[in-house]
């Protein structure tokens, strides 16, 4: 790299550096995307709370015209859900005139389990109460039917046993306990902060360029420097801010992954799992059965040489772009190619979570104007083999090699002409001219 | 030290022929005037010289050396199209182009308190480019052209935009960096302004040069074809002439008269016929010389 460059790259760095957006950005980002995803998992728990209908009442009428699963239906807890013996005439009318919210008619064929029950309601489907009464209609019929055969305590309460499923992720490097939606968050995460540095950096590159010319301050800077330093220059510049802004994010997520533990503890009633209020911060969580997920320092050298990666090959082109159009919104066109397969990658964000080892997760993260984000999610949930790293990566380097050798010939062929935008066919003789 | 010299430089792009085996030399202490009609190929021309551009064919030399990057460290250069970054501090944007000229803060600093005082500004080095006025900000760029001590400075159209007071200031400051040995190339269309300042000209129209040499020089290969007379009385057989076409008035009052003669009159015969003629007092007779304008206008017409 000339010395020009490094001259250009610093400029570039301490006047970004010192600039009130980027300190507030720096500080403010982690907390505007928590907010994102608290707001995305709050609306998510509460659709989950929404089908169970925990908070809201109905009143629902039991048909039985079994005659023998009555009782066993209304001796069971039903929630706040309120349940009725009612003959079919009445229980109709009743949700036709909103005395009832809907009733559930048993057939005697249920028994023999020839038929289904049904539930009528104004609403027809979607009816929040469909799966706990399904379940409380379940458990009737099943202990009406073991009472028939005289099935003793003991053996009912072997049938009653229910299992759950603790998870432990296997790895190279031994155990981690935690839970799957732990690590799952960590890539998203990480696949967002990756999507928006590079879209964020990129677009820096492309205004400065663009102001460059528009201001026509240019002309000065290229009769001082070969226009492929000052590309160079101001790609590694704008990196670096970007570089330095990771660190300051990592470090900050890191805090908050330590100070995590012991913030949780602070919410938990000791008293609530049988501790002693001198429980330690650990105990409680163990007993709580609450585990963080654990984050390598592989993982952040991979996110942050795929952020480099990834930055290279989009900067170089985003430069281009600047050099090839006059104002932001002639920019916007020529955007759209560049920003699909960026776009494409977050599309694909949760499959490639939910599936880190499909073929659509590693096509993605192979192709590599896609790979940054599917990589760095696949490298979050899961171990991916080492030669799928190393393909991927090696793809990355050779393109944004190829790509910032394209731009440097457009940048510097296009960089003095304004006001006319170059066709397709003077684009692709500016590579050829050497 | 500072000489230039362009040996039939050509520049094409794609069928466009901007420039076309352009030659010319510019010595130091003397101010080169580079004239041309709007699109004729001098800023082709200017950046060719400045390393923007590389020639297709024939070279660029300063001081015997073919121009490149070692050359952009010893010229300034203030493009015709030009600006500043809007929210950079004036200060902090001439070190960055001083930088980039290689040299250090450390020199740069005290450089860049001397100019700004020597033109006016001061008070401004601390306020971002987009709070000074536009002459305020042309100023700025001078000062980033002359700010690298450079042996070959090239102002294109330094005075587009300024008031009277800065012109002057301006053109104060090019003649000491004239008397200081500075090879200045000078590229404008405003010939009033070439007329007073250059000791060379180069004109270029078409791509092409087409005329060049000192200022005296040219004016001297351009004939006097031009009279200024004033009399009292009647001369009713300059009237006559016209009729035959052997002169044309090109203005004409109570008191006188412009007239341009045909080529084969001679003024002395006029002189004589003035002289003649009874009832006429003569007050003023004077072959007039052409002004730079007329001379580019004739030029540039000449070659269409």
């Amino acid at each position: 790299m000339s010395r020009k460059s490094l001259v250009v790259m610093q400029s570039e760095f301490m006047r970004r550096v010192t600039s009130k957006t980027f300190i507030l950005t720096t500080l403010l980002g982690p907390a505007l995307l928590i907010a994102f995803f608290a707001v995305i998992v709050m609306i998510s728990i509460s659709a989950v709370e929404d089908t169970s209908q925990e908070n809201e009442s109905h009143r629902i009428a039991i048909v039985d015209e079994t005659g023998v699963l009555n009782t066993r239906i209304l001796n069971q807890d039903a929630g706040d859900h309120v349940l009725v013996t009612a003959d079919l005439s009445s229980a109709r009318e009743g949700v036709l005139d909103g005395r009832f919210d809907a009733y559930v008619r048993i057939p005697p064929e249920v028994i023999s389990g020839t038929t289904q029950p049904v539930l009528y309601s104004q609403e027809g489907s979607g009816f929040g109460v469909r799966g706990t009464l399904g379940s409380i209609i379940e458990r009737a019929l099943e202990d009406h039917l073991l009472a028939e055969r005289n099935v003793s305590a003991d053996v009912r309460s072997i049938l009653d046993r229910a299992v759950w499923l603790d998870t432990v992720r296997l790895t190279d490097e031994g155990e981690e306990a935690g839970a799957p939606e732990g690590y799952a968050i960590i890539g998203g995460v990480l696949g967002m902060v990756m999507y928006m540095t590079m879209l964020i950096y990129g677009s820096l590159i492309l205004y400065g360029t663009l102001e460059e010319r528009t201001t026509r301050v240019v002309e000065i800077i290229v009769s001082s420097v070969r226009p492929f330093d000052l590309l160079m220059g101001k790609v590694l510049g704008i990196g670096l801010i970007g570089f330095v802004q990771m660190a300051v994010w990592m470090l900050m997520f890191l805090g908050a992954m330590i100070l995590a533990g012991p913030v949780i503890g602070l919410f938990i009633d000791p008293a609530m799992y049988d501790l002693s209020t001198t429980a330690t911060t650990q105990e409680i969580l163990t007993a709580a059965n609450i585990s963080l997920p654990h984050i390598s320092a592989g993982l952040f050298i991979w996110f942050i040489l795929y952020f480099i990666g990834g930055y290279l090959l989009y900067g170089g082109l985003f430069a281009t772009v600047g050099t090839l159009v006059d104002s932001p919104q002639e920019s916007q066109g020529l955007m759209i190619p560049l920003l699909m397969p960026m776009i494409i990658s977050i599309i694909f964000l949760s499959p490639v979570i939910m599936n880190p080892h499909s073929g659509l997760a590693l096509g993605l993260s192979l192709f590599p104007l896609t790979s940054p984000v599917p990589m760095i999610v696949r490298l979050s949930v899961t171990d991916v083999p080492f030669w799928q790293i190393l393909l991927s990566y090696g793809l990355l380097v050779l393109s944004f090699m190829g790509s910032i050798w394209v731009s440097a010939r457009i940048y510097r062929a296009s960089i003095l002409m304004y006001g006319k935008k170059p066709s397709l066919r003077v684009i692709v003789s500016y590579l050829r001219s050497g | 030290m500072g000489s230039l010299v362009l040996q039939g430089i050509t520049k094409r792009f794609g069928k466009v022929t901007a420039a076309q085996d352009i030659s010319l030399e510019a010595e130091p202490g003397r101010i080169l005037g580079l004239l041309g009609p709007n699109g004729a190929g001098k800023t082709t021309t200017v950046r060719m010289i400045a390393n923007i551009l590389t020639p297709d064919e024939g070279t660029v030399t300063l001081d015997g050396r073919v121009v490149g990057p070692w050359s952009q460290e010893q010229m300034g250069y203030l493009p015709e199209e030009r600006g500043l970054y809007k929210k950079i501090k004036v200060n902090n944007q001439l070190q960055y182009l001083a930088a980039l000229k290689g040299i250090h803060t450390r020199d740069s600093v005290p450089r860049i308190n001397y100019w700004m005082k020597r033109l006016g500004l001061q008070e401004w080095g601390a306020r971002k480019a987009q709070e000074l006025s536009k002459g305020m900000q042309q100023k700025v760029q001078f000062i980033a052209a002359v700010l690298p001590n450079p042996r070959l400075i090239i102002l294109d159209e330094p005075f587009s935009g300024l008031d009277p007071i800065n012109s002057e200031l301006l053109r104060e400051v090019v003649a000491e960096l004239k008397a200081d040995g500075r090879t200045i190339l000078f590229a404008s269309h405003r010939m009033e302004q070439v007329e007073q300042l250059c000791d060379d000209i180069c004109l270029i129209a078409n791509g092409k040069l087409v005329l060049s040499g000192t200022l005296r020089e040219i004016k001297r290969r351009f004939k006097r074809d031009k009279l200024a007379l004033a009399y009292d009385g009647e001369a009713l057989f300059l009237d006559a002439m016209k009729e035959t076409g052997d002169l044309q008035f090109l203005e004409r009052n109570e008191d006188g008269c412009i007239v341009r003669l045909a080529e084969h009159c001679h003024p002395r015969s006029l002189l004589d016929r003035l002289l003649a003629t009874p009832n006429l007092e003569l007050y003023r007779f004077e072959l007039l010389q052409p002004s730079l304008n007329e001379i580019f206008i004739r030029t540039v017409e000449s070659q269409r």
